[in-house]
């Protein structure tokens, strides 16, 4: 679930005099500022659009920013220019749905936009469709980012067909023989913490959206489901594959196209290239793109190396939850938190990581785990260009010399 | 492996509504010329009906000439009736058709029914438009039962299944346990079984879905079980019977999915001219459809054709006493009148359904459409090959 907007309420510093407005604490999503006050509105309430009302014109908008945009073309003086002198105490929101968990005040959303959506896309009518997939959506505008995508993903099974189709490809993995090699191979390479898994939960229109771990096999299943090629990479990447001639290790009733490495769709490509490293410890250094962004797990080891040095530097890093869509900002943006020791807002709705948390390494790795989650969301319904994971400058790390200050 | 006759070698429908001339003539390529085969077959067949032997004998001759099946639609159409012709005049059905139906088990292995049944899957509607619906409609009876138990009477190797794995595992809040016992009558299937087990298993692991998979001979009491707290729905996709609609009672099913190629080879089976019009019909829009299905020189194509000929001798050539199938197929006018004397009702597939259908046949070439059963007591929704009705699908339960 992703926010694009940039601000969530906004902290007008102008309000706050001369010393540097109060750093934003970010809790976790749904883990709401106790001192906050809760507002429980009704669904119709909470759906009807142009909430925000303009008192010159009376226009109506659906966001307070908008309204804001529009009241400076009233030429307003000064004074009437604020909102309203009186503290504005931050407003959290709960779920109107009495069953569901963001009822409670306890678990309440900051964001009015967040629990707009989510009540829709949890607790209401999925009224738009994709008119290719037949995939049903309650927010348009998560039915308008699929219908960007839909039909133009491929889907690679290990044994080298390729399937524009995802029933095809889903009915022929079951019935693949390399499916029978894959969790072999699975289960012996798999380490990894948990819950790095779970994050890709955002993703329900690739992979399975509950991953239920009965036993570790289940682990993996997207790494299952779209890893490409494995056989095609040299052998020394793979400790558990070093013994193994990749043509030989499937049992080739197929025929086994043998594609360049380079995965078709991008999106695909730095996911499944996640899972794989993630699972083989490697970075997936096989493809030229590939290596220019590093693997976000290599990433996570290095930054957890350095970060047991100079902690300061890698809290900051991991606080950066969002798209970094120009890499020309990273290094500003980088650079401006060195120097100062506030986030500045950027995030979207429910992921909010302290910067000011002193905890060590695992809430370090929390945090990242958290902004990689809200990565990937942000990456998949953006329509897929190149962006760097952690949203950490993981380029800086790579080029050393596009960051300020960092390394 | 023997891949059920009854499915994979669809067997013809009669349109009593329009004159089969016109309806094959759309079904095949253009007109004129192209329909020789037709032409020959219909006529041969009449001089068979009416005993005048000399004319057979003429047609037969002709059309050994022309048929081929490597050849175009037509030649191959030819050559295949043109087999089931000479068993007929020559009383040989019974036994042609048992060659060719161990034939076929020696020579098929799982392998190669897997490779070919998903290719055919890939690039034809044929059997995927009856496991959308039927998933589809299984699901939405299905919504909310923590524990579900689907009984599978069908012809596709559970190749429907995987699908709806991935949908139980992805658009259910709490992912149900779901047991799954298949119907292997033939012993090629249950060898087929053998290596499908495993693998479906495995898949719905991966998907994180309680999966159990059992394999019995028959729907008996004495061969599977219902637990108490399951949901049961019966899947039935290409092997639906009088004896079947009777058995399946014992089960309480909460849903029943029926799946049936649209053609009727049972209430014409006294007369000869009118069950071969029947069968040369519907196999002309099948060969049709596979050709424009698949590439020129595709195997798979032609192992499917090769399969269509146990089903064209076995409805033209072994009646009476030779009879070797306990019943032919109908249509899903015929059924459902069958199901409803059987004290089931139907049940409309829900719009989300027919959208996802709909989308489906989106994804094929061009040529499928979905139709809506048209009159009062018809039920259910057809697939389409070039405006014919080729498939039928429907949903029942029992009425209480």
């Amino acid at each position: 679930m992703t926010d694009n907007e940039s601000t969530i309420s906004s902290q007008n510093p102008l309000t706050s005099g001369s010393s540097p407005p109060p750093k934003k604490k970010r809790n976790l999503p749904g883990t709401p500022d106790p001192e906050a006050e809760v507002i429980a509105l009704s669904p119709k309430t909470l759906m009807a659009t142009n909430r925000f009302v303009c008192e010159v014109c009376g226009k109506g908008f659906q966001r307070d920013q908008n309204l804001q945009l529009h009241r400076r073309g009233h030429n307003l003086p000064w004074k009437l220019k604020q909102r309203s002198s009186k503290e504005v105490r931050k407003r959290v929101y709960v779920c109107p749905e009495k069953a569901c968990v963001h009822h409670h005040p306890s678990r309440a959303l900051g964001d009015l936009t967040g629990i707009k959506k989510h009540f829709c896309r949890k607790h209401g009518e999925k009224k738009w469709k994709c008119d290719k997939c037949a995939k049903r959506y309650a927010v348009q505008s998560d039915w308008k980012a699929h219908a960007k995508t839909c039909g133009t993903r491929e889907y690679k099974c290990d044994c080298g067909t390729i399937f524009s189709r995802r029933d095809s490809f889903i009915t022929h993995r079951a019935f693949c023989d390399a499916l029978a090699q894959e969790t072999a191979r699975v289960t012996a390479a798999t380490h990894a913490p948990n819950h790095i898994n779970y994050h890709f939960l955002g993703m329900p229109q690739h992979f399975p959206s509950i991953f239920k771990p009965i036993n570790d096999q289940t682990l993996d299943p997207i790494h299952e489901l779209t890893h490409s090629t494995q056989d095609h990479h040299p052998p020394f990447a793979n400790p558990s594959f070093s013994s193994l001639p990749p043509s030989t290790f499937y049992n080739l009733n197929w025929d086994t196209t043998h594609t360049s490495p380079n995965i078709p769709n991008h999106k695909e490509a730095t996911v499944s290239s996640l899972f794989s490293t993630h699972q083989n410890q490697i970075s997936s250094n096989h493809e030229a793109e590939a290596s220019a962004r590093m693997s976000a797990t290599a990433l996570l080891q290095k930054a957890a190396q350095i970060g047991a040095t100079t902690t300061d530097p890698a809290m900051i890093l991991g606080s950066f939850g969002v798209k970094c869509n120009d890499n020309g900002l990273d290094g500003n943006r980088l650079c401006g938190l060195y120097s100062t020791s506030s986030v500045t807002s950027g995030f979207g709705s429910d992921v909010e990581s302290s910067v000011n948390e002193n905890s060590a390494m695992n809430g370090q790795l929390q945090m990242y785990t958290c902004s990689k989650r809200r990565r990937v969301q942000s990456y998949e319904e953006e329509g897929g260009e190149t962006r760097d994971f952690l949203g950490v400058g993981i380029n800086p790390i790579c080029h050393p010399s596009s960051i300020n200050g960092w390394i | 492996m023997d891949a059920n006759p009854k499915f994979l070698n669809p067997r013809g429908d009669m349109q009593p509504s329009t004159t089969t001339t016109s309806s094959s003539d759309s079904a095949a390529e253009g007109g004129g010329e192209a329909k020789w085969a037709a032409k020959l077959l219909r006529e041969c067949a009449a001089a068979m009906s009416q005993k005048d032997s000399g004319k057979m004998h003429h047609l037969l001759w002709m059309l050994n000439e022309l048929a081929s099946p490597y050849g175009d639609p037509d030649q191959k159409i030819a050559a295949y009736f043109l087999q089931a012709l000479f068993c007929k005049a020559t009383d040989s059905g019974r036994r042609c058709y048992k060659t060719l139906a161990s034939v076929a088990e020696r020579s098929h292995s799982f392998d190669s029914s897997r490779k070919l049944i998903l290719k055919f899957q890939e690039v034809s509607p044929w059997t995927t438009f009856g496991h959308v619906a039927s998933n589809g409609a299984t699901l939405e009876a299905f919504e909310g039962e923590p524990n579900l138990h689907i009984i599978d009477v069908s012809t596709t190797l559970c190749t429907q299944w995987p699908t709806l794995l991935e949908a139980l595992a992805t658009r259910t809040d709490d992912t149900p346990r779901l047991r799954l016992t298949v119907v292997a009558a033939t012993a090629a299937v249950k060898s087929a079984m053998k290596e499908i087990t495993p693998r479906i298993e495995k898949f719905a692991r991966l998907m994180g879905v309680p999966f159990e998979l059992s394999v019995v001979a028959d729907l008996s009491k004495d061969s599977l079980t219902v637990r108490e707290g399951e949901a049961v729905a019966v899947n039935c996709v290409g092997a639906l019977s009088p004896n079947l609609i009777e058995t399946m009672k014992w089960v309480n099913p909460k849903v029943v999915t029926v799946v049936e190629e649209e053609a009727d080879f049972s209430s014409n089976r006294d007369d000869f001219v009118e069950c071969f019009e029947e069968c040369l019909r519907f196999h002309t829009v099948y060969f049709d459809m596979l050709e424009e299905s698949f590439a020129a020189t595709s195997n798979e194509k032609l192992m499917l054709e090769r399969e269509c000929l146990r089903s064209i001798v076995r409805v033209l050539a072994c009646d009476g006493d030779d009879k070797v199938e306990e019943h032919e197929r109908e249509r899903g006018r015929q059924w459902s009148e069958r199901l409803r004397e059987a004290g089931f009702s139907a049940v409309a597939h829900s719009e989300d359904v027919v959208d996802d259908v709909r989308a489906l046949l989106k994804r094929y070439r061009a040529g499928w459409s979905l139709v809506a059963a048209a009159e009062d007591d018809q039920t259910g929704i057809f697939l389409a090959w070039k405006e014919e009705p080729v498939v039928w699908a429907s949903v029942w339960k029992p009425s209480k």
